[in-house]
């Protein structure tokens, strides 16, 4: 039901009162629906995934690599860019710093735990997000309002297999993909910002000491989190362009929506994943 | 599978049709209807009766309020319904919307056509274009298909729309108010269209298809000899010729349009 569009004055000091009171527990019904609903989402979309993954590919699979193409390769420069601004403001800055206080050996565990581990799968997932997300929850939520999902549906083409899939595919290979090129990028270009600051190290040396850090467990618990960061964010985008009846008035809401439930989302996977890392 | 002419194509029993989710409340019913291969029902009525409701109810597109809906024996609405022969049924029916058809507005005119038969027979676009070319040219497609949906008029968003519908071979075409909007060039077209797709013709397999047309105005169907239904105010009822039809709807002057 619609709400009345002429608002009551807000009295002043009705903080607190059981009118907000009431408001809030709204809120946290919403978001307890909301968190609930995108979970029995991701489960369909699982067992869509999984049911159905040999058939129709040649017309799936040419859409997961659009897809790919859309938030992976074209974000290439952006995020090259980014490596570099990164790897001189923490890498090269950092490495610099340390080798002037003499603490040169400790350079690869401060890359491991806070450049590889944290900065990078995060970089990666908010910059598609942001650059790509974001567009393409206002894309499948238009299309929802104009009712283009129920065209496919009349059509006998599932949503979730067509939409939704290659969607997800798509975010989660290539936050995974730009993260490994983040990270590259970056530390050549923290290491050339150090060298030409006074670093002696060789970039052999650079690279040894690095490694020397790595936990044999770094790069799977890294791959593992960023797929599940990209995946979490092409739930969350499907989810809201498309789980629910939305009209052309809603996709800017959902779309605000999004940003908001993936940032909070990735900062929670990134802490559950820093509880794995302190048993390491 | 060839259904044999006379074969029941749709039936419905006791089907009362509920708006769209989020509006509430019943809207048409009860609706016992058969509709056979070969014939063409025009469901008339006013803004508003519930027309647009009940095609997508028969399309599984919206759950019935109450009853069932069979499509060629497949259950769409009522007990037996799932997702197998939801998606078996819909293989074998077409809606067309109203409006601009709903072509997905990320795909050219080419790619909505050929999408369906890419989806459904796992082919790339290559083999769908050799398949559905005499198709697309009978529908006077051909210089369309690079084109974007949105850059279409009205007219020729439907007709593609149809095209899309008709490329998986269909034997029951749903059409929500089809000769609304259409000049005479158009007009002429899709009632000529209505009558071979009715009888049978090669394009479309040669079999007799079913047609449901939803119309807001009987009188653009006249001399095509179609069957006649009535949604107005909640009530469904079969009408026994265009007479009754235009007198029902107001078209030949008898009833206040307010």
């Amino acid at each position: 039901m619609a709400s009345d569009p002429i608002l009551p004055a807000r009295e002043p000091g009705a903080a607190g009162s059981p009118g907000e009171d009431a408001g809030l527990l709204q809120e946290l019904l919403e978001g307890w629906r909301n968190l609930t609903g995108l979970g029995a989402f991701t489960l369909i979309t699982l067992a869509t995934a999984r049911l159905r993954f040999r058939e129709n590919s040649r017309v799936v699979t040419p859409r997961i690599f659009g897809e790919i193409h859309r938030c992976g390769v074209r974000l290439l420069p952006l995020v090259g860019f980014l490596g570099v601004v990164l790897g001189l403001v923490f890498v090269g800055q950092t490495a610099s710093l340390m080798e002037q206080i003499g603490a040169g050996n400790f350079t690869g565990t401060l890359m491991v735990t806070v450049f590889l581990r944290e900065m990078v799968p995060m970089t990666a997932a908010l910059v598609v997000l942001a650059r790509v997300g974001t567009a393409a929850v206002i894309d499948l939520g238009t299309a929802r309002a104009l009712g283009e999902v129920e065209a496919l549906e009349a059509l006998g083409i599932d949503p979730i297999h067509y939409l939704v899939v290659p969607r997800v595919a798509g975010f989660a290979i290539s936050v995974v993909s730009l993260s490994l090129y983040l990270l590259v990028v970056g530390l050549a270009s923290g290491y050339a910002f150090a060298y030409a600051r006074g670093l002696k190290a060789s970039p052999i040396e650079f690279l040894t000491q690095v490694a020397g850090a790595l936990h044999g467990l770094d790069f799977p618990l890294s791959a593992l989190k960023t797929g599940i960061f990209g995946t979490l964010i092409g739930l969350v985008i499907c989810y809201q362009g498309l789980a629910r009846p939305l009209s052309l008035a809603d996709v800017g809401a959902a779309t605000t929506r999004t940003v908001a439930v993936c940032g909070v989302g990735c900062l929670m996977i990134d802490a559950a994943f820093i509880a794995v890392y302190l048993l390491l | 599978m060839r259904e044999t002419d006379s074969a029941v194509v749709l039936e419905t029993r006791g089907l009362e049709v509920a708006t769209p989710a989020g509006v509430g409340g019943l809207r048409l019913g009860p609706v016992d209807w058969r509709v056979s291969s070969g014939e063409l029902w025009v469901v008339a009525g006013p803004h508003g009766a519930g027309k647009t409701a009940l095609l997508e109810t028969l399309a599984g597109l919206i759950p019935a309020a109450s009853g069932s809906v069979r499509v060629f024996g497949h259950p769409v609405q009522g007990s037996g319904d799932d997702e197998t022969t939801l998606r078996e049924a819909r293989r074998r029916m077409g809606l067309v919307f109203d409006g601009n058809g709903r072509l997905l507005s990320a795909l050219s005119v080419g790619e909505n056509i050929l999408l369906p038969w890419c989806y459904h027979r796992n082919a790339g676009p290559a083999e769908a274009l050799t398949e559905l070319e005499p198709l697309i040219r009978h529908l006077q497609l051909g210089s369309l298909l690079a084109r974007n949906p949105a850059s279409l008029g009205r007219s020729w968003s439907r007709r593609v729309a149809l095209a899309r519908c008709l490329a998986l071979g269909p034997g029951l075409l749903l059409l929500d108010n089809p000769l609304a909007g259409l000049d005479a060039v158009h007009l002429r077209w899709w009632r000529g269209f209505l009558a071979e797709a009715r009888a049978g013709h090669p394009i479309l397999g040669g079999r007799p298809l079913a047609i449901v047309a939803t119309t807001d105005a009987a009188r653009p169907y006249l001399g095509m000899d179609p069957r006649f239904a009535l949604a107005d105010g909640g009530r469904w009822r079969i009408l026994p010729g265009i007479d009754s039809v235009l007198s029902a709807t107001g078209e030949d002057g008898t009833r206040n349009s307010g």
